[in-house]
């Protein structure tokens, strides 16, 4: 306590009241549209995606589709009339995200007593009861297919494996793994440039790797008609989608 | 569902098979989008000019976003295959089509070549160029009779709107 020079007791003085900075409103809101969205560049009708999107943004408003990546440890619950509870749980890793519109699937592979198993779901079947997403993160590449040839510890995920919490207004952490690979042969030949994949340790001799340099295109990149630019497209569907839901 | 489909047929196909291979298509390309930007009008065989057009107007797209960008320089390096070149897109072509959002080149055809092959050839033009105008838009001369009538018809209205 504090001694007074005049003999009076001493003023209670409060502490300096807190400073709340709120950083979510700081930040810049993270949009994320899912890949499905967006339609791909070809001569159908526009008429047939608006109509999709609308049974889509429906769908959502009733089953809640969360965010997630191609590297992201998934369960679903689907709905199987001869499993015991009538419902049946899967965990795994999404190796990749393809097909646009209603059809858009996603695959899940883990690692059963050592028999590997990828299991295809589409995300808009109304047989899906439930998504949860155990770890969301990201990975170097878009498809992780070369996880069939990798060593099996990288697929196996426990199934009662528990949920990793992420903040909302964080990034999304990139996992910038390396992964061993079993001995050659391979189901395809990742060291080629084609599938220009950055997520593989290779430990090929250098005369291999070179060899494989042979079948790089290095004109692709400079093809200028191949690009397809969606930033307006992605705009015009985010507002769309979004006034969807909040109806 | 996706099938393979056979290499015969070539259905959806959007590049054509021109040159050897893909990289003899592009350097062909590369070579009249190059020939383009120097003359500004040069005459082709109309299927190379028409896929010249594309690839000439993304990269007057490119030029636009200026030559601090990093992606843009590149592109440029690799299409202009005379390095002076550059020079003229980035500061005599980008600023001419500042104004202008969209088409930036001309294509009409020719008659078909002198040579052994007859070829269906095309003049392509960047507009706004220097040289003297291709078509000149014809419009009917005064003396037709249409023309006389509605000029008549055009001083009634204004001695009935003047007093």
């Amino acid at each position: 306590c504090r001694a007074s020079g005049d003999g009076k007791p001493a003023k209670f003085q409060p502490p300096p009241k807190p400073v709340i900075i709120d950083k979510q409103k700081q930040r810049t809101e993270r949009r994320f549209l899912s890949p499905e969205f967006i339609p791909p560049r070809g001569r159908t009708d526009p008429l047939k995606y608006y109509m999709e999107r609308k049974d889509m943004i429906q769908r959502r408003k009733v089953f809640n589709i969360p965010e997630f990546y191609v590297g992201s440890v998934l369960a679903v619950t689907t709905a199987d009339p001869y499993a015991n509870n009538k419902s049946n749980r899967f965990v795994g890793i999404c190796i990749q995200r393809g097909g646009k519109g209603l059809g858009a699937t996603f695959v899940l592979r883990n690692v059963i007593e050592d028999q590997g198993v990828e299991v295809c779901y589409e995300l808009y079947s109304p047989r899906i009861q439930a998504i949860e997403v155990l770890k969301l993160e990201k990975r170097l590449d878009d498809n992780l297919m070369y996880l069939r040839d990798a060593l099996p510890e990288y697929s196996t995920f426990a199934v009662n494996m528990k949920p990793v919490p992420y903040l909302d207004h964080e990034e999304i952490p990139v996992n910038k793994l390396q992964v061993r690979m079993k001995p050659k042969p391979w189901s395809k030949r990742w060291e080629r440039p084609k599938y220009n994949i950055k997520g593989i340790k290779f430990e090929l001799p250098e005369s291999k790797m070179k060899e494989a340099q042979k079948w790089s295109q290095p004109w692709l990149e400079f093809d200028m008609l191949r690009e397809y630019d969606t930033s307006k497209i992605e705009e015009k569907i985010w507002k769309e989608v979004n006034e969807g839901l909040k109806k | 569902m996706r099938l393979s489909v056979a290499a015969a047929i070539s259905h959806g196909r959007v590049y054509r098979r021109i040159g050897f291979g893909p990289r003899g298509r592009l350097d062909l390309l590369r070579n009249l989008v190059t020939a383009l930007v120097r003359h500004e009008r040069i005459e082709t065989p109309w299927a190379r000019a028409d896929e010249m057009r594309g690839y000439a107007e993304r990269l007057i797209d490119y030029a636009k976003r200026g030559d601090t960008d990093e992606r843009a320089m590149r592109m440029a390096n690799f299409w202009l295959t005379e390095k002076d070149l550059i020079h003229k897109l980035f500061k005599v072509l980008a600023p001419r089509f500042q104004p202008h959002p969209g088409s930036y080149t001309r294509m009409l055809h020719i008659p078909n070549r002198d040579a052994l092959d007859r070829a269906k050839m095309a003049v392509i033009e960047l507009k706004g160029n220097p040289l003297p105008p291709l078509i000149r838009p014809r419009r009917d001369s005064e003396k037709t009779l249409l023309n006389q009538l509605l000029k008549g018809y055009r001083e009634d209205l204004h001695r009935a709107a003047a007093p």
